[in-house]
């Protein structure tokens, strides 16, 4: 039983529902950036779109966008990753209920407050009846929902899904994660993200949108092999999950062409990768991708996007090397990790096809 | 994996008070835990609610967590729930076996946030507390030694898509055992979102009653210990029940409203039935969703209506008895349920007087004495995110 990515589509702080941007991103020096929102009159209605709040029209678009390249107007399974859900309407509604004492308040916000609006409104707008779920877990949110659809696959129940991962970043919630030292405290480039020796990344919003089909056909981007998640596992534990992986792909250590990391910027976070990769790994190539698109919840959909991207026009851009080891020819392989505060961790692994 | 998939551990926390032995209690002598608010603070405190009848601070002292400790009332009661959960499945959490922790929550430590919310002044602890899943890293950290946890948000149906991923977990072989369910404190948050959609009632809920306009809120915690029938026996475990069906469906119809013919709960019901291999008739008691607003109750009764026709078993909403507890409400009257099925009886849908014109069944309305072999238990969420696990008694 195979899986493959058959369309993909993207919001983020690089040109939307677009993959020219890959071989020259946009680069920023804010602390808080925020995505670039295509046209949405394609996909919702004027009358909708001004009920709803960023997150949810961008999740609409980059579904709309997959299903129609694919024509799966039924995915068996609709899931969403999301750190935050719906962080705009939920402030909205707290916000009111605090100011105005619990009350005066209308439901509009609060009916789209809860994490579970985004899947619901995707198979809303597509009539879809099946499998429909959400899932929450900081910083792995995206690789937790990527999982229950791989367990889905290998377990017969499913043939197509709609994955995604959304969070946006609200200017009073990056505030709020300022105070506790989730951003650095100037400006941004990419030495000093590079140098790693300060605290804290960049503040990005994420939206990527997969479908995927146990079945190739002329249109697959690539395969997903393997997706996995630990949670405060070991050093031992991480190299052993690794090994076992590769093992049941048949794959070894010098099969895999790129490990994509979410080095962030963040000397915390990066260490992690420094003792948990760059010794397994310390011929391979080490490529990163946040500090392109800045540190979010969800970040990591954008790297399993770039990862696909990579594999589907064999080349990686120097853009998104972070060692001095060049990829060869022949991309073959891409093992995607990530971790949130050395808690959760997650393995993703997708091949060309 | 065709193995069948065994509960061996349960825990539970409501306002029915704390563990299966006081909620067993509570449902036999028909005492509701819905009340007067003691612990919540809201203008609101003519909406009845819930609570459980413990403060912060007892569960503390209770769990042994210091004071300095920062964690929130959702996690607090997520740990009194698992700790039970845990001593009834009797494994030492320090062997080497597999285990995943499956939370559901929806308001995670929201009720701090609307505390201390916009500035989050001196209390900035709180903010990394604010997400869904620092609540159940909280909880699994209390315990240690998972190899992998996640969270799932699918508002009332949460903690019953955790049985599902856990069920899943399990049949791919991914871990050896899965802890599965949800917690949700009371929060002015979804109290107040739950009066803006005006499906409160300020009177005791009335599930299936022609009379109801609306739900009581509840909190509570809940979860169920789930591994492969051979692990549980070569454990020397007697498993409580086998979970022998489940499924997920949307009802893509509104977002806070479910449709007219209860499509969504419809399928959830079917394809549950279609994977455990039984038949409509084959289920003796249906713990419904039974929220008591008008809008569940005729959709759901509807959907019952389809699939069982003329052969609709006893059915009956707990609800009464716990309050809508939201996030845990799936892995609480699944408990409830397996309590029903262990006891044989079926507890009774309280305060039910006057038939619904619309519906060809009634509630129960009081405790039945019955031989129970399979129960069917729904959780329907906000978006349409419907949910029904079917367990069975074990040979």
């Amino acid at each position: 039983m195979s899986i493959y990515i058959q369309a993909a589509a993207q919001i983020s702080s690089q040109e939307p529902l677009s993959d020219a941007w890959f071989t020259n991103p946009k680069r920023y020096t804010e602390r808080h950036v925020r995505s670039i929102d295509p046209d949405y009159k394609d996909f919702i209605s004027p009358i909708e779109a001004r009920r709803m709040g960023k997150i949810l029209k961008r999740a609409l678009a980059t579904s709309w966008t997959v299903v129609r390249k694919t024509g799966i107007e039924q995915p068996d399974a609709i899931i969403t990753g999301t750190g935050l859900g719906c962080i705009e309407n939920t402030e909205k509604f707290l916000s009111a209920m605090v100011r105005d004492k619990e009350m005066y308040l209308q439901p509009s916000f609060f009916m789209q407050s809860t994490h579970n609006t985004i899947s619901s409104q995707i198979a809303l707008h597509l009539k879809c009846n099946k499998y429909n779920s959400t899932y929450t877990q900081q910083g792995i949110s995206f690789e937790s929902g990527l999982f229950d659809t791989y367990l889905q696959f290998k377990l017969g129940k499913i043939n197509t899904a709609l994955v995604a991962g959304h969070d946006e970043m609200t200017p009073e919630y990056f505030i709020l994660l300022d105070k506790i030292n989730y951003w650095k405290k100037g400006k941004v480039n990419e030495t000093i993200l590079r140098k790693s020796n300060s605290i804290g990344s960049f503040a990005g919003e994420s939206s990527s949108c997969f479908l995927l089909e146990n079945k190739k056909t002329a249109q697959s981007i690539c395969e997903l092999k393997a997706v996995d998640l630990f949670f405060n596992p070991t050093q031992q534990r991480i190299k052993q999950a690794i090994e076992d992986m590769l093992l049941k792909n048949n794959l070894k250590i010098n099969d895999i062409d790129i490990v994509m990391t979410g080095i962030s910027g963040d000397c915390n976070n990066d260490c992690v990768y420094r003792e948990n990769i760059f010794p397994l790994f310390s011929a391979t190539p080490i490529a990163w991708y946040k500090h392109i698109f800045g540190e979010s919840f969800t970040a990591c959909g954008l790297g399993m996007y770039t990862a696909m991207l990579a594999l589907q026009a064999n080349k990686l851009p120097v853009d998104y090397l972070y060692n001095k080891i060049s990829p060869i020819e022949g991309i073959k392989n891409i093992l995607i990790y990530n971790h949130f505060k050395n808690k959760n961790h997650s393995l993703i692994l997708l091949s060309s096809c | 994996m065709n193995e069948d998939i065994v509960v061996t551990g349960m825990g539970i926390i409501t306002g029915l008070g704390y563990g299966k032995k006081q909620t067993l209690e509570a449902l036999r002598l028909q005492h509701s835990g819905i009340g007067k608010n003691n612990y919540l603070q809201t203008i609101h405190a003519d909406y009845p609610v819930s609570e459980v009848k413990m403060s912060d601070n007892e569960m503390r002292n209770f769990l042994k967590i210091p004071s300095e400790k920062i964690i929130t009332r959702t996690p607090l009661l997520g740990i009194m729930a698992l700790n039970e959960a845990i001593n009834e499945a009797r494994f030492d959490k320090n062997e080497a076996r597999k285990i995943a922790f499956i939370n559901g929550t929806t308001v995670g430590g929201m009720e701090k946030s609307e505390q201390y919310y916009p500035e989050f002044i001196n209390t900035e602890h709180y903010i990394e507390n604010h997400d869904c899943g620092s609540s159940s890293e909280a909880i699994a950290e209390y315990f240690g030694n998972f190899d992998m946890i996640t969270t799932i948000s699918t508002a009332c149906s949460s903690a019953a898509n955790a049985i599902v991923l856990g069920a899943n977990l399990l049949k791919t072989e991914r871990v050896d055992v899965a802890i599965v369910g949800g917690t949700e404190c009371l929060s002015k948050f979804h109290l107040n979102g739950f009066n803006t959609l005006m499906i409160l009632d300020k009177a005791a809920c009335r599930p299936f009653d022609a009379t109801r306009t609306g739900l009581n809120l509840g909190e509570g915690a809940a979860y169920l210990v789930l591994e492969k029938a051979s692990d549980a026996q070569q454990r020397n475990i007697k498993p409580l029940c086998k979970l022998s069906g489940y499924a997920n469906t949307c009802d893509a119809y509104h977002q806070t409203a479910s449709s007219p013919d209860g499509q969504g709960a419809y399928l959830a019901m079917q394809n549950a039935l279609y994977e455990s291999q039984l038949k409509p008739e084959d289920i003796d008691y249906i713990n419904a969703h039974g929220t008591g607003t008008e809008n569940n109750d005729l959709s759901e009764g509807t959907a019952i209506m389809r699939i069982f026709k003329d052969t609709i078993p006893p059915v009956s909403s707990t609800k009464p008895f716990t309050g809508h507890t939201t996030s845990a409400a799936g892995s609480v009257e699944s408990i409830i349920s397996i309590l029903a099925l262990q006891h044989d009886f079926i507890p009774a849908n309280l305060n039910f007087n006057h038939p619904m014109p619309e519906l060809s069944f009634q509630p129960v309305k009081e405790n039945i004495t019955k031989k129970l072999q399979h129960v069917l238990t729904n959780s329907f969420g906000f978006g349409g995110n419907d949910t029904t696990c079917i367990f069975s008694k074990i040979e």
